[in-house]
């Protein structure tokens, strides 16, 4: 024992910031979250014990634990597919070998670097504005474009639309998983005169597939934990209509507006415990369409 | 050096003991000899740089104390606090508001002033109708820095356009709904610019009228006062008003429900000639325009029972987490008494409850100033008696009023069907508060 730390005491003591770090910063709150979420607490006064209260009112009568996870399924399921094509189609057009591509790869990836911060979102807020941009322009074609933000139907669209510029990151992944398929097995399909649509089905798709799990997982990870715009964008309250109470919105809300602490903790783990499952789910179904080229199939 | 014997040693060390309480009791002075107050209050720009000037001065008056100002717009004051409160770092002195106020008594986050006054805390000038509104339990707790009402506030140049006189067209003092309707719809007729915020989501019109109507906003035993009928009411007359064509349209008016940013209203940004607000966000308001702002009352319906009630806008407290409590009381009498710093301060924060305040103002008022304190003489007997403090919950209730009312602005739901929505939410959130 003693002779594994003199041996590696380096080590630790250079991984002692991250450690430190993640014991009293990550896992201790996260565990203080968990008994917190077993016990009523505003905060000014300590923490009650009330059992499992919390969960069975989460699942039994509030209504707007229901509309947050439908609001926020709603995002996930359109955003993240959205943004992975779009994201895959840029990645592809900039593969061609265009000139000066890292000036356009940067430009792209310029969103994504700015994408959570809270100036976008007020942006975007005044973009999507009925006076806003995107109105203005609608109006030089003749149309009239509706209240985006203050109209339910719409709100959320601005932000799958937020998401979706945000493509840079994986747009990166996609290039460098394109740039290391072989050439040669594209030659070869055009040889057996094979168009660009089966080219793409037959080989780029499948070969592939790893970048597109990972870039699947990440980014699903991602839209559910999304916040900041929802946040700006309906002023902190999931207005209007609730049509952008996001999960993490709600959360908040009930943590910090109403201070009921217990309740945003078991909240928390149930947003855990969802991304837990969906990423479980996605690493069960990979193994039927993501292929490996180590593995022996 | 002698041999050392149990007698000296006793000596030396009981010495050497001694002079380390000395030293640990000179240290605060010795080492800090400045007394640090922290001052936290929320905000808009105006009362920023008054309330920043004020300390200022404190400071160059008081060289052996620093006083450091806090600030935060509204919406992000109390999250702030809240984290405050669980990392045991208040500020000594801390902004509250009627309602929420009771809240941090209750938890106590915010300690009686009792043993300070008559010593640091000066409260001899005090109004005692201001006393006794911070004073729970007969323990007093908050030291008022202003009166407040609601206050209705008009663009005075969209109303002379469309050549409605005050005073006879338009009572600021006693307007109704079938008023409001009829002037609104003439001044968007005159100039395009809808003649009032639609308050379809407002809150703070709908609790008068709740008074109006002659119900309470909370009843005795703690459930909630409004009636079906009187949800539906105040919705339809709203709906009129806006068919009327006296305000923006209804999902415009969504946009903007439950904004408390004073620069988001609609007769700061030009799009209504009338918001409704609280007196002392006046100076505030005409600070970020340039036409001149009228004031008047929130409409009434045509029985004229009183809705409206005149409560402290403000008070500053003491917290738990203080320092030097002796330090902070003494700053904040001089906040309330001290001629120079609050004539820095004026009307910003509503009308002061200090009597000699108030006289040394009185000569150097701003133009808003002045107006709200005509509006203070206009109101009187005007206003509902002030209810006792609101249940816990209250504030949950105004946010689900502001959230569900949007689907009346959208036309998404008929009035009835959103009234019976809204009240069995609020009957729930007062059950589980």
């Amino acid at each position: 024992m003693e002779k594994f730390f003199q041996r590696n005491f380096a080590g630790y003591a250079f991984l002692a910031p991250w450690l430190i770090g993640f014991f009293l910063l990550a896992i201790g709150p996260i565990l203080a979250s968990l008994y917190l979420s077993f016990t009523k607490y505003n905060i000014v006064r300590p923490p009650q014990w009330i059992g499992l209260d919390n969960y069975t009112y989460m699942f039994t009568f509030d209504d707007r634990f229901i509309k947050a996870l439908q609001v926020t399924f709603s995002f996930v399921v359109i955003s993240v597919p959205a943004k992975l094509i779009f994201a895959l189609g840029v990645a592809m057009a900039l593969d061609k070998g265009i000139r000066a591509i890292g000036w356009y790869r940067a430009l792209f990836y310029l969103p994504s670097i700015l994408g959570g911060s809270i100036a976008v979102a007020i942006l975007w807020r005044q973009l999507f504005n009925y006076d806003g941009v995107v109105n203005s322009v609608l109006r030089l074609f003749g149309g009239n474009g509706p209240y985006w933000l203050a109209d339910p139907r719409y709100s959320l669209w601005t932000l799958i639309v937020l998401a979706v510029w945000q493509f840079g990151s994986p747009m990166l992944i996609f290039l460098a998983g394109l740039r290391a398929i072989p050439q040669e097995l594209y030659e070869a399909a055009e040889i057996d005169a094979a168009g660009p649509v089966r080219k793409f089905f037959a080989i780029t798709v499948p070969l592939l597939a790893p970048v597109i799990f990972f870039n699947l997982v990440l980014q699903m990870i991602e839209a559910f934990k999304s916040f900041s715009g929802a946040f700006i964008i309906s002023g902190g309250s999931g207005a209007p209509l609730d049509s952008l109470l996001f999960f993490t919105v709600y959360l908040y809300e009930e943590a910090f507006s109403f201070l009921r602490m217990g309740y945003a903790s078991a909240l928390a783990w149930v947003l855990l415990l969802i991304i837990a499952a969906f990423t479980a789910i996605a690493f069960w179904t990979s193994k039927y369409w993501v292929h490996y080229e180590n593995e022996r199939g | 050096m002698s041999r050392l014997n149990r007698r000296t040693f006793m000596t030396r060390a009981g010495a050497a003991a001694s002079s380390v309480a000395v030293l640990s009791a000179l240290g605060p002075q010795a080492f800090g000899q400045d007394k640090q107050i922290r001052h936290f209050w929320w905000g808009n720009p105006e009362r920023d740089k008054r309330t920043f000037a004020v300390i200022d001065l404190y400071n160059s008056k008081n060289p052996d104390v620093v006083v450091s100002g806090e600030t935060l717009g509204f919406a992000d004051y109390f999250t702030k606090l809240t984290t405050q409160i669980a990392g045991g770092n208040m500020p000594d002195v801390i902004q509250q508001g009627y309602g929420v106020l009771f809240e941090y008594i209750a938890n106590g986050a915010v300690v009686p002033l009792d043993d300070y006054v008559g010593k640091s805390l000066d409260i001899s000038k005090i109004d005692q109708s201001a006393i006794d509104a911070g004073t729970v339990d007969g323990k007093f707790y908050a030291l008022s820095i202003g009166a407040n009402s609601h206050m209705a506030m008009y663009n005075t140049r969209l109303f002379e356009e469309a050549g409605i006189a005050i005073g006879t067209d338009f009572d600021p003092y006693g307007y109704t709904y079938d008023d409001l309707a009829r002037i609104g719809a003439q001044i968007k007729e005159a100039t395009g610019v809808p003649g009032t915020d639609d308050n379809t989501a407002d809150y703070q019109n709908f609790s008068d009228f709740i008074v109006q109507k002659g119900a309470k906003l909370f009843n005795p035993d703690g459930t909630y006062g409004a009636t079906q009928e009187i949800v539906e009411e105040y919705w339809s007359i709203w709906q009129g008003i806006r068919e009327a064509g006296a305000t923006p349209p209804g999902p415009e008016s969504a946009t903007v429900a439950g904004v408390s940013d004073l620069s988001q209203l609609g007769v700061v940004t030009g799009k209504s000639a009338m918001s409704y607000l609280w007196s002392n966000q006046l100076v505030g308001a005409q600070g970020l325009m340039q036409d001149t702002l009228g004031a008047a009352m929130y409409p009434n319906t045509p029985e004229m029972i009183p809705g409206s009630i005149v409560q402290p806008s403000q008070f500053i407290c003491l917290t738990r987490d203080s320092v030097d409590p002796e330090a902070a009381t003494a700053y904040m009498s001089a906040f309330v008494n001290d001629l120079d710093m609050t004539a820095i301060l004026g009307l910003e924060r509503g009308i002061p409850s200090q009597v000699d305040v108030r006289e040394a103002l009185q000569p150097n008022l701003s133009p808003a100033e002045a107006l709200s304190v005509e509006f203070f003489a206009g109101i009187q007997g005007k206003t509902a008696p002030l209810d006792p403090p609101p249940p816990s919950g209250s504030n949950e209730v105004e946010q689900t009023f502001e959230r569900v009312a949007v689907s009346v602005l959208l036309g998404e739901k008929s009035i009835p069907e959103v009234a019976a929505d809204f009240l069995a939410q609020a009957q729930a959130i007062l059950a589980r508060a």
